[in-house]
């Protein structure tokens, strides 16, 4: 047994986030961890990696107990980990990334750059990772980013490698590539624990998997004696998850743009529409445009030509603020760096948008507001002990609800959502799947990005392609499959690729 | 949450600051009981603390949009020149002090309009702003303190009492329950805190980012020209670097203001317990007879502890 949990236990102001936890891990295995959002999988990751400081329980590598008081320490037992936020110094290039936390090699009291390089090259031969390494860490693409981070938690000696939804970012192809390293680690006897609420590839690519429901470690099992139904079971403690229904009859044109192109040129040209009580799903691989797209409509992002219309009638200098006021609504993909305030309180959180709504004369009407609050708290089952809790504080599927909350207080009717499952749990996906649909059965026109296909097939009345910057295709969702939308994706690039 | 609730860290951590504040009292308190712990004389701290004050409810708003304004300093001083210059030549007193309030507000207008427009980084537009206004200062002054011919009613604001309350002080309160209502109370103060507490998320939430740096770079401005002007009314001339004293030392009072709120941001009612805190040591040390370099260490050393220990009360430290 490579590492076990004894009694495990970590709490919160007096919630716990973790209790009793026994969980074992065995060298040369790839370990699934699953659970909804506030199940306790970060809290377990923390306390591996020695973010978190043990309370309860104890920890045993290799059969001895140890204590991991840093993140230093976790890393000098080899436990390396790989967050959904990356890691990487975006000024930083290959080598020196690879390098961070190391002891760089000197030569005659001069940094050995030629040595670290030889080392970084060799190690990512080893795992045959091919990176250009003189690129900077802004300059690479996001499975790239991931590859690095491989590369330099292989730099040490890695026995146990923590993967932290690391397909979030990534396309279906790219994943794959990624798949594959992992399997050769498996092969070398790195052990390797894996979190993502993408089941199905914790179904390809996992030998056991355990379960973690609120704070308790439900089960442990091998993949193979379990189905995808009965591991949702576990997690959501049998309730079932429910199909959303689909509707046919659309009002009129709600949402339009026309022919935008963004400054910047990640957008060339975006043209497309969304009716009043539909559900729209714009897909595209990593690096099509669409989170640039969506910026572009709500005019947080620089035009250089292009309308949006609304209602027909042109939105006349695109703006947040202004878009806002027109009842168009964006959830962002970054949730961090756009959607939330993390050191603000829930309260001022949900009150981002609509705070005008709830004052008279700039003076905030206290009482109208707390209602409000909790009614949005309430309606959306958002799980804190206070409004007053700071955002940081709550798991990431309660941070997305509060985002939602913010932007349902705006009375929306045009939805421009960018990946809003993204890193949420599936129970909180579907809550967002109903209240999206809901949305559009009252009238309102969604626009849906996401990287996942299949949650685009489940949730769009219609799907349209967007590759390199530009707008393709659009099908209605009936009886359409992923290959007929992947290969519009990859037909399109190749076009492109060779003109 | 409520008090009994709350864990002595939590506890701690919440009203630490203002014990502080308090146990320095009770000390000076029972050293010097009966020169210290008089009512003249803490109507004489508030006094003395309500010049800080009023300077650092201006970098309370500024620092809460997660800018810098280091031109505070020289603001005040050219406010106080102006205001002086004014009533040589003069003016009404009403005017006198109403024009250099309207010059601060368009010079913090330009501040921020530079900082949020441009996206430049404050520190540096502000201290280039710094030494233009030192260049205006001495190109309306000469580079001399102006006394001559002030009449006496400009000395008015700085030194008249109500009763056995300066008006100084009663001034202080007044800005003090202003800026509080602003920062608690209004859309505009949750605006400012979205805005540092994360701009390009407030930008997308609708909020117009640049509007509120911009009025925080005036407001700032302004309460900097308005302190500089109490200090030129209240000695009743106009010193050309009168203002630079205070620069530093209103964003110690902020920072350690900082303590106070759970959320460790700039507050107003921090930045009072801030000042406080300055301003009763200042106080204190003097009638101990601490000579002035001992004031600085012992001024300068509780700044620091008290940074250090609202980012140990919170958690966040590399421990």
């Amino acid at each position: 047994m490579l590492l076990q949990t004894e009694h495990v236990s970590k709490e919160f102001n007096g919630i716990y986030a973790l209790r009793d936890v026994n969980f074992a891990l065995e060298a040369g295995e790839i370990h699934g961890l699953v659970g909804e959002n506030g199940a306790g999988k970060s809290t377990l990751i923390k306390l591996l990696t020695g973010v978190y400081s043990l309370q309860e329980g104890r920890i045993l590598w290799d059969g001895e107990p140890v204590s991991i008081g840093s993140p230093a320490a976790g890393q000098g037992l080899g436990i390396h980990v790989i967050h959904q936020d990356r890691t990487l110094i975006p000024t930083f290039d290959g080598v020196e990334n690879a390098y961070l936390g190391l002891e760089y090699p000197t030569r005659l009291g001069r940094v050995d750059w030629a040595a670290m390089r030889r080392r970084v090259r060799e190690t990512a031969a080893r795992l045959g990772i091919a990176l250009d390494l003189g690129k900077t860490a802004a300059e690479l693409s996001p499975p790239q980013r991931t590859e690095l981070e491989i590369v330099r938690a292989m730099m040490h000696e890695c026995r146990l490698l923590i993967l932290d939804e690391p397909t979030a970012a990534l396309t279906d192809k790219e994943s794959a590539r990624l798949f594959a390293l992992l399997r050769s680690l498996r092969e070398k006897g790195t052990a390797i624990l894996y979190v993502s609420h993408r089941l199905e590839e914790i179904f390809l690519l996992a030998d056991r998997v355990t379960v973690l429901r609120n704070g308790e470690l439900v089960d442990t099992v091998p993949t193979k004696s379990i189905t995808q139904e009965q591991l949702i079971a576990k997690m959501t403690d049998g309730a079932p998850v429910r199909a959303v229904r689909r509707r046919r009859d659309f009002g009129p044109v709600l949402l339009e743009a026309r022919d935008i192109a963004s400054r910047d040129g990640t957008v060339k040209n975006g043209s497309l529409t969304v009716r009043s009580g539909e559900i729209l799903g714009l897909f595209g691989l990593g690096g099509s445009g669409r989170t640039e797209l969506l910026e572009c409509i709500f005019g947080c992002r620089k035009l250089a030509r292009g309308q949006v219309l609304l209602d027909g009638a042109e939105l006349a200098a695109p703006s947040p603020e202004n878009s806002l006021r027109h009842g168009m609504a964006l959830i962002s993909e970054d949730r961090r760096g756009k959607a939330m305030v993390g050191s603000l309180s829930v309260r001022d959180n949900i009150m981002l948008s609509g705070i005008d709504a709830f004052a008279s004369h700039g003076i905030v009407q206290t009482k109208a507001e707390t209602g409000a609050v909790n009614a949005q708290i309430k309606a959306l089952r958002i799980k804190l002990a206070d409004p007053r809790q700071r955002m940081l504080e709550l798991s990431g599927g309660n941070q997305q609800k509060v985002v939602f909350a913010r932007v349902l207080l705006t009375a929306p009717r045009v939805f421009l959502c960018d990946e809003p499952t993204q890193a949420v749990d599936v129970s909180t996906r579907g809550e967002i799947h109903r209240l999206l649909r809901q949305k559009a059965d009252e009238g309102a026109a969604v626009l849906y990005v996401s990287s996942d296909l299949k949650e685009l097939l489940e949730v769009a009345d219609s799907i349209q392609v967007m590759s390199r910057g530009r707008t393709r295709e659009r099908w209605k969702n009936e009886d359409l499959t992923a290959q007929q939308v992947l290969a519009c994706c990859y037909e399109t690039q190749e076009r492109r690729a060779q003109p | 949450m409520k008090l009994s609730k709350m864990s002595p860290r939590k506890l701690l951590q919440a009203y630490g600051t203002i014990l502080a504040l308090a146990l320095i009292v009770l000390a000076f308190s029972l050293i010097r009981p009966a020169s210290f712990c008089t009512l003249t004389n803490f109507i004489n701290i508030t006094r003395q603390i309500s010049l800080l004050v009023m300077i650092s409810l201006g970098t309370t708003l500024v620092m809460s949009v997660n800018e810098f304004d280091l031109s505070v300093g020289s603001m005040a001083s050219l406010g106080g020149v102006m205001a002086a210059l004014l009533a040589v030549k003069g003016l009404p007193m009403a005017a006198c002090f109403a024009l250099p309030v309207a010059a601060g507000v368009l010079i913090g207008t330009v501040n921020g309009f530079i900082v949020a427009r441009f996206r430049v980084l404050s520190f540096i537009t502000t201290l280039g702003m710094s030494t233009v206004l030192s260049g205006v200062i001495y190109r309306l002054s000469g580079g001399a303190t102006i006394f001559e011919g002030i009449p006496k009613s400009f000395s008015a604001l700085g030194t008249a009492k109500l009763g056995r309350v300066p008006l100084l002080s009663v001034l202080m309160v007044v800005f003090v329950a202003l800026f509080w209502f602003l920062m608690q109370q209004t859309t505009l103060g949750r605006k400012l805190y979205a805005v540092g507490g994360n701009e390009e998320t407030a930008r997308v939430a609708g909020i117009r980012v640049q509007k509120c740096k911009t009025v925080a770079f005036a407001l700032c401005s302004a309460m900097a020209c308005v302190t500089g002007m109490l200090i030129a009314s209240r000695v009743g001339s106009a010193n050309t670097t009168a203002g630079e004293g205070y620069f530093l030392q209103s964003y110690a009072a902020v920072f350690i203001g900082c303590t106070v709120s759970r959320k460790g941001v700039p507050n107003v009612l921090g930045t009072l317990v801030g000042a406080a805190i300055l301003g009763v040591l200042a106080n204190g040390l003097t009638m101990l007879q601490m000579p002035v370099y001992m004031q600085d260490i012992i001024t300068g050393g509780i700044i620091i502890f008290a940074v250090i220990a609202q980012k140990l009360g919170r958690g966040d430290a590399h421990s």
